[in-house]
């Protein structure tokens, strides 16, 4: 088989992992090729809009398990390739001088078993790191069920290692992936989290969830997050919508992946992870998925309308992260700037606050920008929905669809 | 008449002069490059100042790193008032040291840092979308077209990470390159080099990217706005994966 082949086949195979971030690492270019940017490099946006920013590929999409939802498993008839080691390194040394990519991705479907694989992932990254010196970034998947010290040896040689969780509880994952175990992810995640260091996984590990496979509610998904980040220090977890690429009576029959959900959950994570928000400060029993309309944040700000307004130039750093259409960069402005100055309305449209979001929910000096008469829940919500387009051209296709 | 102040070409040059003009109290109608070309009404002035050598370290020392990136990064952009956002943010970090970057409610400020912004954020992204093509004798070879002039600040960067290739990076809107020859980088003027175009054999690699590149795409994700938004469409033209498409 042609080696353009093996890299269609093979980037097909790898192309549902989200991850593709080269941030968190600072390896230096002593001799040889390449190094790391802490703040990592896009290269490329693919038509989804992705970033590419690493060669995302499989060692092989041959693969011992039989997970319903996976491209790659046993009972799928499509075409199978294996990688070579010295073929891998060849086309990631080869993009890399030609600045095509960051570094490498490199996964694998289980051939034989854990161990196998994964001491032929070592083997290919030794390689690249000992016999051809390249400094770039590389993220490997660790192979649950692995030895311990094949774990041990895999993140000695990379940026970031990460293993999938894949479903949000054991239950989905038991009906979807009968032969992956969630103890067996968790142990390498604990693992990595015990040992990590300058010289080992020096960016961290991530995990990946799919999103609408199984009938989780969003409550379920971020409390799951919630213990991955507090348990194992995770730098990320991804959230991939479920796209069917198999036909399983256990499989819902989507039309389209969900994609609008998986954007609520990512707003949703940057709400655990920098405005110090708890899960149940977003979703509850009693309302357990989000709103579909408005984002976490503003939807929070509806239901919790008694904190509100709140005054720019007092209120802590926590306090004005709650503001819809204040983010994390015009929050830490506020902060500093107003030591120096008093702060107007046109100072925070100058320093990247949303004004058309934030009005309802601040006062400058005590001062509203809009008739406070009119701050009524209905009168914001229904104001802070129309002022989205997106979102009303969405669902007006809907409607028109309905009749059509 | 207005006074329009003229420097030799170079930062260094440039922050001699601005130094001069503030420490001697002198308001510029404007401050332009040697070859500018005065309207009726304006005077030009060519002080002939000899360059200070330490004005590096001076600001450096005197207002901190930060303001001398600062003062760096609006040199390189291609904004045409950008020599008078200069002297004005200059005397203020001059007058407010300790805050500069805070103050905000300074119109000069919040130019310079809008500016600093905008040049750092195209040369981070031209680090990602610059495309080498090895030419027969292996060396890499990238054409650019930066908005603002980011060739020293790639330069800077493949120096580090491309330590053992010779590479040239050429910037077709100002009509430079920066050549590397596995020891430092050299920043010329491109006719002193002529590229021919039967150098760029076709190339094995880039087919294979090509590839991987229409690969990589969900299609039942599609979403071409998004794409054009992270990757805009003027610097297509050398982005072998997408330029077949502009």
């Amino acid at each position: 088989m042609e080696l353009k082949d093996k890299l269609r086949i093979l980037a097909d195979s790898a192309k549902y992992d989200a991850s593709c971030s080269s941030s968190g690492s600072n390896r230096q270019n002593k001799y040889g090729m390449g190094n790391t940017s802490i703040s990592g490099i896009c290269h490329s946006f693919s038509s989804d809009g992705r970033c590419i920013s690493l060669l995302k590929i499989l060692m092989s999409n041959c693969c011992i398990f039989n997970c319903k939802y996976c491209l790659n498993r046993r009972s799928n008839n499509i075409q199978r390739a294996t990688f070579t080691p010295e073929e891998v390194c060849e086309i990631t040394l080869n993009f890399y001088r030609r600045n095509y990519i960051e570094g490498l991705f490199l996964s694998s479907g289980i051939i034989k078993d854990a161990d196998y694989t994964m001491k032929l992932l070592i083997e290919t990254i030794s390689l690249l790191r000992f016999k051809y010196h390249f400094n770039g970034y590389i993220h490997a998947k660790a192979i649950p069920g692995a030895k311990e010290d094949l774990v041990k040896k895999l993140g000695s040689l990379v940026d970031r290692m990460s293993a999938n969780i894949e479903l949000p509880t054991k239950e989905g994952l038991k009906l979807l992936a009968p032969n992956k175990k969630e103890d067996n992810v968790t142990q390498i995640m604990q693992y990595v989290k015990e040992k990590r260091n300058r010289n080992f996984v020096p960016a961290g590990q991530s995990t990946q969830m799919i999103i609408g496979g199984t009938n989780e509610t969003d409550l379920n998904i971020m409390e799951k997050s919630f213990s991955l980040y507090q348990n194992y220090h995770l730098k990320r977890v991804f959230y991939s919508a479920y796209i069917p690429v198999n036909k399983d009576r256990l499989l819902p029959s989507l039309v389209k992946p969900p994609l609008k959900r998986e954007n609520r959950l990512y707003q949703a994570d940057w709400l655990l992870r920098y405005y110090n928000l708890k899960v149940s400060d977003i979703l509850d029993e009693a309302k357990p998925n989000f709103n579909l309309l408005i984002d976490p944040k503003a939807d929070y700000a509806l239901r919790h309308l008694e904190e509100y307004p709140k005054e720019i130039n007092k209120v802590n750093y926590y306090e004005l992260l709650k503001v819809p259409g204040i983010g994390v960069t015009s929050a830490k402005r506020i902060i500093q700037s107003r030591k120096v100055f008093k702060l107007n309305f046109d100072d925070l449209k100058r320093m990247g606050v949303v004004m058309k979001r934030a009005k309802y929910f601040i006062t400058c000096d005590n001062k509203f920008l809009i008739n406070k008469d009119m701050l009524k829940k209905e009168f914001i919500e229904a104001n802070l929905v129309l002022d989205n387009k997106p979102i009303i051209e969405e669902n007006i296709g809907k409607q028109l669809s309905l009749f059509g | 008449m207005d006074r329009v102040y003229v420097y030799q070409e170079g930062f260094l040059n440039l922050l001699t002069l601005l130094k001069y003009l503030i420490a001697n109290k002198i308001k510029p109608f404007n401050i332009k490059e040697e070859n500018y070309e005065a309207s009726l009404l304006e005077e030009v002035v060519d002080l002939r100042l000899s360059l200070n050598k330490n004005i590096l370290e001076e600001i450096k020392n005197k207002l901190g790193v930060n303001v001398l990136k600062i003062l760096y990064y609006v040199y390189l952009s291609n904004d045409n008032n950008k020599e008078l956002i200069m002297y004005y943010f200059y005397l203020n970090a001059l007058k407010y040291p300790d805050t500069i970057t805070l103050r905000r409610d300074l119109k000069c400020v919040r130019e310079a840092l809008k500016l600093e912004k905008y040049v750092g954020s195209e040369a981070h992204k031209l680090k990602g979308f610059v495309r080498f093509k090895e030419l027969n004798n292996k060396v890499l070879y990238a054409k650019i077209k930066a908005t603002n002039n980011c060739l020293e600040i790639l330069a800077n960067h493949f120096k580090r990470r491309l330590k053992e290739e010779y590479w040239i990076i050429h910037d077709e809107a100002r009509h430079i390159m920066a050549i590397y020859d596995k020891k430092d980088y050299y920043i010329i003027d491109d006719n002193l080099l002529k590229m021919e175009d039967n150098k760029l054999s076709k190339d094995k690699y880039e087919d294979l990217w090509l590839t991987f590149f229409k690969t990589i795409a969900i299609k039942e994700r599609e979403n071409k706005t998004v794409q054009r938004n992270f990757m805009p469409k003027k610097y297509w033209e050398n982005i072998i994966e997408v330029r077949e498409e502009k």
